[in-house]
């Protein structure tokens, strides 16, 4: 029997697992473990070239499920006393442990999913904020029992955050403006010019983010290439001057 | 009767500045100067005619523990109008099972929801507890003192709920009982049949 394995998330081994028990239609009472272990060890190798984070933890499942299955390989005593017998099926099939954590989740998945729908359902209906009676007087602060802690504070910051989302402006349009070294090879020029061919270098980074620093600073030397303008320092430390590169140079 | 219809319009009238924070029956009791018994009434009143009413697209509804009027779930679809991009916010399967575990189990730790799920489940509780739908409860008494998680107020508004006690019976325990039995009950006539057998064999 062969098992395609499509590509579903899972939230975890047990989840895995309990994804191909329906899978399989196997009766979670009575795990035909041998061919169990085998479909959850074939479906890891298809994870691991997912390189899961938590692929350590369907590791450890999985040996949980060889060592299972080795226990119930184990041929059963015959002969002894019967009693031993009766323990031994009733109490100490090796599967118990697991069949119990399986359905443990399965009881808390579904769970989750009855949340899911009672969050639907509340969301149809809509209410709105406090009324603000500010502007009729003081109000009277609502008395609490209880005193206040770190999460009414974190309650109170998401209600914050949630009437700041409501005030926005609905539509905001966000333009990004990007500058050439052509455009600022032109800025700097004219720059040059108003200030009569010579300027100072520090004075053309004074404006602009980083990125504009940078273009300002690959226009310098671009003009520098060109042989159009000239950088000087005259003494060490003193600041650079930047001018127009004189005909006769 | 006269005073019972004012009461209703009064509350009524609180609930409406209130908006979502709500108020409970304690402070309604207080803010109305009536008694509980005829705040509940009056509610009750306030309910049942606006259920009643078709032109009314207000109801009123108890959620986490305090009365709040929102809106009828039949104008939902209308109302999404005002919305430029409705998009309904959904969690991650793995921040609803801790969420779930944490409803019923609370208070829980860290610890017994990994084992529980059998993953880790460090970032969902992170997720859940800055969404404000789960809070620290506490320590446990064990050895580490573990942080015991809790669920929130807000978690009940946001699901709908009264309060925990008004929570879904988790499923499967009734099923899952009866299949025990089953099974026990197999494995005892089983067992019953065999030692009728061997029984037979020491005849």
């Amino acid at each position: 029997m062969s098992y395609q394995v499509k590509l579903e998330v899972f939230e975890g081994p047990l989840d895995l697992l309990l994804h191909l028990i329906n899978r399989l239609e196997i009766d979670i009472y009575d795990i035909p473990m041998a061919e169990l272990t085998a479909q959850y060890i074939e479906h890891l190798q298809t994870m691991r070239v997912l390189q899961l984070d938590e692929l350590s933890e369907y590791l450890v499942l999985a040996a949980t499920l060889l060592e299972i299955k080795s226990k119930m390989l184990l041929p059963v005593h015959e002969g002894e006393v019967f009693d031993d017998e009766l323990d031994y099926d009733m109490e100490e099939d090796p599967r118990d442990e697991l069949v119990a954590r399986l359905i443990e989740y399965r009881k808390y998945k579904e769970a989750a999913t009855s949340l899911k729908e009672s969050a639907a359902e509340r969301s149809v209906h809509f209410t709105k904020s406090p009324a603000d009676l500010s502007e009729f007087g003081e109000v009277v602060p609502s008395h609490s029992e209880e005193p206040l802690n770190v999460f009414d504070l974190i309650g109170a910051f998401q209600k914050m955050l949630n009437r700041k989302r409501l005030k926005a402006p609905l539509t905001a349009h966000i333009s990004k403006v990007e500058i050439s070294v052509g455009e600022k090879m032109d800025e700097i020029l004219a720059t040059l010019e108003r200030g009569g061919g010579k300027c100072d270098f520090y004075s053309l980074f004074e404006k602009g983010d980083t990125p504009e620093l940078v273009v300002t600073f690959l226009s310098l030397l671009e003009l520098m290439k060109r042989r159009e303008i000239i950088v000087e320092q005259h003494h060490n430390f003193e600041d650079l001057t930047v001018s127009f590169k004189r005909e006769e140079d | 009767m006269e005073n019972d219809a004012r009461l209703a319009g009064m509350i009524e009238s609180f609930l409406f500045i209130a908006g979502d924070e709500g108020l409970s029956v304690e402070q309604l009791t207080i803010l109305t100067e009536c008694q509980e018994e005829h705040v509940l009434a009056a509610i009750e009143r306030l309910r049942t005619s606006y259920d009643e009413r078709n032109d009314s697209g207000i109801t009123l509804k108890l959620l986490g523990g305090t009365y709040r009027l929102v809106t009828k779930a039949e104008f939902a679809d209308d109302l999404t109008r005002l919305l430029e991009n409705p998009t309904p916010k959904s969690m991650t399967q793995a921040s609803l099972e801790v969420l779930a575990i944490i409803a019923y189990k609370q208070p829980v730790t860290r610890v017994e929801i990994d084992d529980l799920r059998g993953v880790k489940s460090e970032g969902p509780i992170s997720t859940l507890i800055a969404k404000g739908l789960i809070m620290e409860k506490g320590r446990s008494e064990g050895s580490g003192r573990a942080i015991l998680y809790g669920t929130t107020d807000l978690f009940l508004d946001r699901f709908g709920l009264e309060s925990l006690e008004r929570l879904p019976p988790l499923l499967q325990e009734e099923e899952d009982e009866a299949g025990e039995t089953d099974l026990f009950m197999t494995k005892f006539q089983e067992a019953f049949a065999m030692e009728n057998d061997e029984g037979g064999d020491d005849l």
